[in-house]
């Protein structure tokens, strides 16, 4: 058989250097001005807002206020605490469920990976709702009081944050080969609480970090469900601002991002720093 | 033979600092099946690229039946590239894959039906033109990038390390598979691989780089039979290294631990008596003392023997130095004992300077 | 508990090859998993069935699909219309934003630092959505925002033209600063796993930049960026800490009408107002097992 070799006919070519990497890269730089308008617009104006609560000056009046409000730091301490409980209260049982789903459950691996989609299917403000008629009556009581509600605002949270945190800790345990660290603790004479706490736990310091930024930033400013849950958190105090003051949201609105920032750029950091190791 | 069908003229690349590519010169004839030899970072693929279209040489020129294509940009250069990654479209069928080049340049739909069935003939895989690219092995994935890669009837074909992701025994069958379809088509090549074994088994030349530059570019035979440099000598095969010092340069007597050693190499005219040099032997070029005798016939003492299957390795010291000597396996092989001491030899011409 | 895994070696047993398993603690292994199953029964299935449970029950008691039927009555209606209508618009607009961007950062030939930079600020943007980018938005466009006042100081009164931050328009414009950023940090893995060897295979073969992205590209991405959509119209469709802030609960969103129906039961239907609850979540179920169907599609391609 014979198989014809004539080329195809060249197409006409340029001599000088390539063209499209050029006008890509002028696109680029349009798009992403664009974008970077978009998002910064808002943030400028916020900020110029913020700083213009003394009349005809540029100062910080707006975040002195908002500081010294009565009720600014108590609800600000007051969602930090709940953070930080749902964190632990999230990583407790997040850790060990990825640990024995990854070593000895792998046939549960599917049902624990939908469970951890649920918040995704089930929006904050049907939940809400599902938890108060639920836990409204007895026996189930739990709303009667503020305290024994901000002990079931703390537990949803955890839960809210499950697809968050389990997905870090896998990521992490995937990293770390776990079965043969365990395997290796295991031949030396380490039991489970020594292996979860002495072994893994360590090893997982950048995904648990990850895990727990994600959750602090998702809890420090709820709002649905800390409203409905007649919650003094920050996310109720900030939409009660927006109503009553003029320039202190604007400053809270600032703080807010700031914090945000914050717990991004460590999340961002400490991946980074443990990519370089 | 015709004038060159492609021609690399002073090409030099450098990425920022970094020479990757110093003053590649080459010519190669149409039909010529060329490969660079060298190991991983000697600048092989990035000449490779250049040819392709993929990296702009920082000086020098690049033409092609003539016609300069150093900056043509690479969907016009008419030049077939095959990767070590295969690069099939996942979402397109084998056919559609081999028939994408031609569907680019508008050719018409009852043309590619046919080119891709002659093509799918051509590597032997007539019937897996409707299965998706996942569906293949590694083999069959290397082998219908070739059918894509030559579809579009290139005048050049490049293949980048076709073949390292691949089972040793897929890659011997394979490359000599490359070759047939190579020679067949009577298409110019250019093969890159750091495999010594592929370059010598299917190559009319092969260029051996090291550190961007050009070692030797020479036929398979004259490549491992006369290196030219240490670094050729070592890398194509394997071969014993000492150190030794010139006694007398006309008649070609070198010293090596206090023995004395007869070299046929040319360049010795050049040397002064007492010049350190280095020198090279290939293991297959000893044997031991027999009729009729060889020009070097020294003492040796047994070390060790390995048996690796066809071959016997016999490792011998003479003076303070060990040499590997191989020897093809026979049940009838006589061999020494570890310790003995015994003769062996070599002819002057296998005894390298370089 | 102390376990011997070197086994004897003069008892060598042929029957086992290979490492020896550690021992099997199967009431530990199930109590490690427990907590997890009992906190997601307790405080996300638990609710979530209790409402599917009262959603099924009529007004004189027993179970009756009538506060489904009743799911097309012209209060819900519109608000389900509303809130599917901004969730579209926003999924497709926040899906080719977030796209070009992302596309911009990753193959645009953009200096490297400004692609982890845009990642970074991704993360926040999305979690920024609540309060306080609805009071950002307020001091932006409101009726007193700086952009409001720049547009009158060069003569154009935006509110005279219609325009309402509490409209259709602004919630999607408002919706768009989550829905961007969730787009761009989702389909980044996606773009990344576009091989190079696929365009420079194609260039190589004769396509221009423009086959290329029609006839490998696009179609190689398609079931991430359709997924990545959709996840945006769940994100959107079940929103509601935004609207609220922005609106203080009164625009006619499916989410703020379950708010209110807590409040206070404003369908007068209590059956209803879990039926509407109900609806949501079966959207919101449906969209996401797309998502995964089509994500696990784009993984055989991209991975």
């Amino acid at each position: 058989m014979t198989i014809s070799t004539s080329p195809v006919p060249l197409a006409a070519k340029a001599t000088e250097d390539r063209a499209p990497v050029r006008q890509n890269r002028l696109w680029s730089w349009l798009i992403y001005i664009v974008g970077a308008v978009y998002f910064l617009v808002p943030l400028a104006a916020t900020f110029y807002w913020s700083l213009r609560a003394e009349k005809g000056v540029f100062g910080l009046e707006a975040y002195r206020r908002l500081f010294v409000d009565a009720n600014f730091l108590p609800a600000f301490s007051e969602s930090i605490v709940n953070a930080v409980a749902a964190i632990f209260l999230s990583l407790l049982i997040i850790v060990p469920t990825a640990y024995w789903v990854t070593l000895r459950l792998p046939r549960l691996r599917a049902v624990v990976e939908f469970i951890t989609l649920l918040p995704f299917v089930i929006p904050a403000v049907v939940l809400v709702f599902g938890l108060i008629r639920l836990y409204s009556r007895p026996p189930l009581l739990l709303t009667a009081t503020y305290d024994s509600s901000r002990i079931l605002l703390v537990c949803v949270y955890a839960a809210l944050s499950f697809p968050y945190m389990f997905r870090s800790v896998d990521n992490g345990l995937r990293a770390m080969d776990v079965q043969a660290l365990t395997e290796a603790a295991q031949s030396l004479g380490a039991n489970w609480g020594t292996i979860l706490f002495k072994v893994i736990f360590p090893n997982l310091r950048v995904a648990l970090l990850s895990g727990a930024l994600l959750t602090f930033a998702i809890v420090i400013g709820e709002l649905t469900i800390a409203l409905f849950m007649a919650q003094h958190t920050l996310g109720p105090y900030m939409a009660n601002l927006t109503r009553s003051k003029v320039y202190e949201p604007s400053a809270m609105a600032i703080v807010a991002f700031a914090i945000t920032w914050a717990a991004m750029g460590l999340i961002a950091y400490t991946s980074r720093e443990r990519r370089q190791q | 033979m015709s004038a060159a069908y492609l021609t690399l003229e002073s090409v030099r690349k450098e990425f920022g600092a970094v020479l990757a590519v110093d003053t590649f010169n080459l010519d190669v004839a149409a039909g010529e099946f060329v490969s660079f030899l060298g190991p991983s970072g000697c600048g092989k693929t990035t000449t490779l690229r250049m040819v392709a279209g993929f990296e702009q040489p920082s000086s020098g020129t690049i033409r092609l039946g003539g016609k300069d294509i150093t900056f043509a940009k690479p969907n016009e250069r008419n030049i077939g590239m095959v990767f070590q990654s295969y690069a099939l479209f996942p979402n397109m069928t084998v056919g559609q894959n081999v028939g994408f080049g031609l569907k680019v340049h508008g050719r018409p739909k009852h043309e590619i039906d046919t080119r891709v069935k002659e093509m799918l003939e051509l590597i032997q895989l007539p019937n897996l033109e409707k299965r998706y690219p996942y569906q293949l092995s590694g083999g069959q994935q290397q082998r219908v990038a070739l059918a894509r890669a030559l579809a579009i009837r290139p005048q050049v074909l490049l293949l980048d390390e076709p073949l390292s992701a691949l089972d040793a025994k897929i890659r011997i069958s394979l490359r000599a598979e490359i070759r047939a379809i190579q020679r067949e088509l009577g298409i110019t090549a250019i093969y890159v691989t750091h495999d010594q074994e592929e370059a010598l088994s299917i190559s009319d030349r092969i260029v051996v780089m090291n550190m961007g530059e050009i070692e030797q570019v020479g036929t398979p035979f004259e490549i491992y039979n006369f290196p030219k440099t240490q670094f050729v000598a070592n890398f194509v095969g394997s071969v014993n290294n000492a150190d030794a010092e010139v006694v007398d340069p006309t008649n070609g007597i070198l010293s090596m631990d206090g023995v004395h050693l007869k070299t046929a190499d040319v360049d010795m005219s050049n040397r002064m008596k007492g010049d350190k040099v280095k020198i090279s032997i290939r293991p297959e070029r000893f044997s031991f003392a027999a009729e009729p005798m060889k020009d070097n016939v020294v003492d040796c003492i047994i070390e060790n023997i390995t048996f690796l299957g066809s071959v016997v390795r016999i490792q011998i010291s003479i003076g303070n130095t060990k040499f590997n000597m191989d020897t093809f396996n026979n049940p009838f092989l006589d061999l020494p004992a570890i310790g003995a001491m015994e003769k062996v030899m070599c002819s002057k011409e296998a005894v390298l300077v370089l | 508990m102390k376990s011997s895994l070197y086994p004897n070696p003069q008892s060598a047993d042929p029957a086992v090859g290979g490492a020896k398993r550690p021992p099997q603690f199967h009431l530990g292994q199930w109590l490690g998993i427990l907590p997890f199953f009992v906190f997601s029964g307790l405080f996300l299935i638990g609710p979530t069935l209790m409402l599917a449970y009262r959603s099924l029950e009529g007004l004189e008691g027993g179970l009756t699909l009538d506060n489904y039927r009743l799911l097309t009555s012209e209060a819900v209606m519109s608000a389900y219309g509303m809130s599917i209508r901004i969730s579209l618009t926003t999924a497709i607009l926040g899906g080719i934003f977030g796209f070009l961007i992302a596309w911009a950062i990753s193959m645009g030939g953009l200096p490297r630092p400004l692609r982890s930079l845009t990642s970074t600020f991704s993360g926040v943007a999305s979690n920024f959505a609540g309060v306080p980018l609805a009071a950002a938005y307020i001091f932006t466009l409101g009726r007193v925002g700086v952009v409001t006042a720049l547009f009158k100081a060069f003569g154009v009164d935006l509110y005279k033209t219609g325009f309402s931050l509490y409209s259709f328009l602004g919630l999607t414009l408002v919706y768009l600063y989550f829905q961007i950023p969730l787009m761009v940090l989702v389909i980044l893995p996606a773009l990344d796993g576009l091989k190079r060897e696929w365009r420079e295979a194609a260039e190589n073969l004769g396509s221009t930049p423009f086959q290329f992205w029609r006839y490998v590209a696009l179609p190689v991405l398609m079931p991430s960026i359709l997924g990545t959509m959709i996840l945006l119209f769940g994100n959107s469709f079940g929103a509601h800490a935004t609207a609220y802030a922005l609106t203080g609960g009164l625009f006619n969103l499916a989410t703020l009408l379950i708010g209110q129906q807590i409040s206070g039961d404003v369908l007068h239907n209590p059956g209803l107002g879990y039926a509407v609850a109900m609806g949501m979540v079966i959207i919101m179920a449906f969209s996401i097992f797309i998502y995964s169907i089509l994500q696990r599609r784009s993984e055989r391609w991209l991975k």
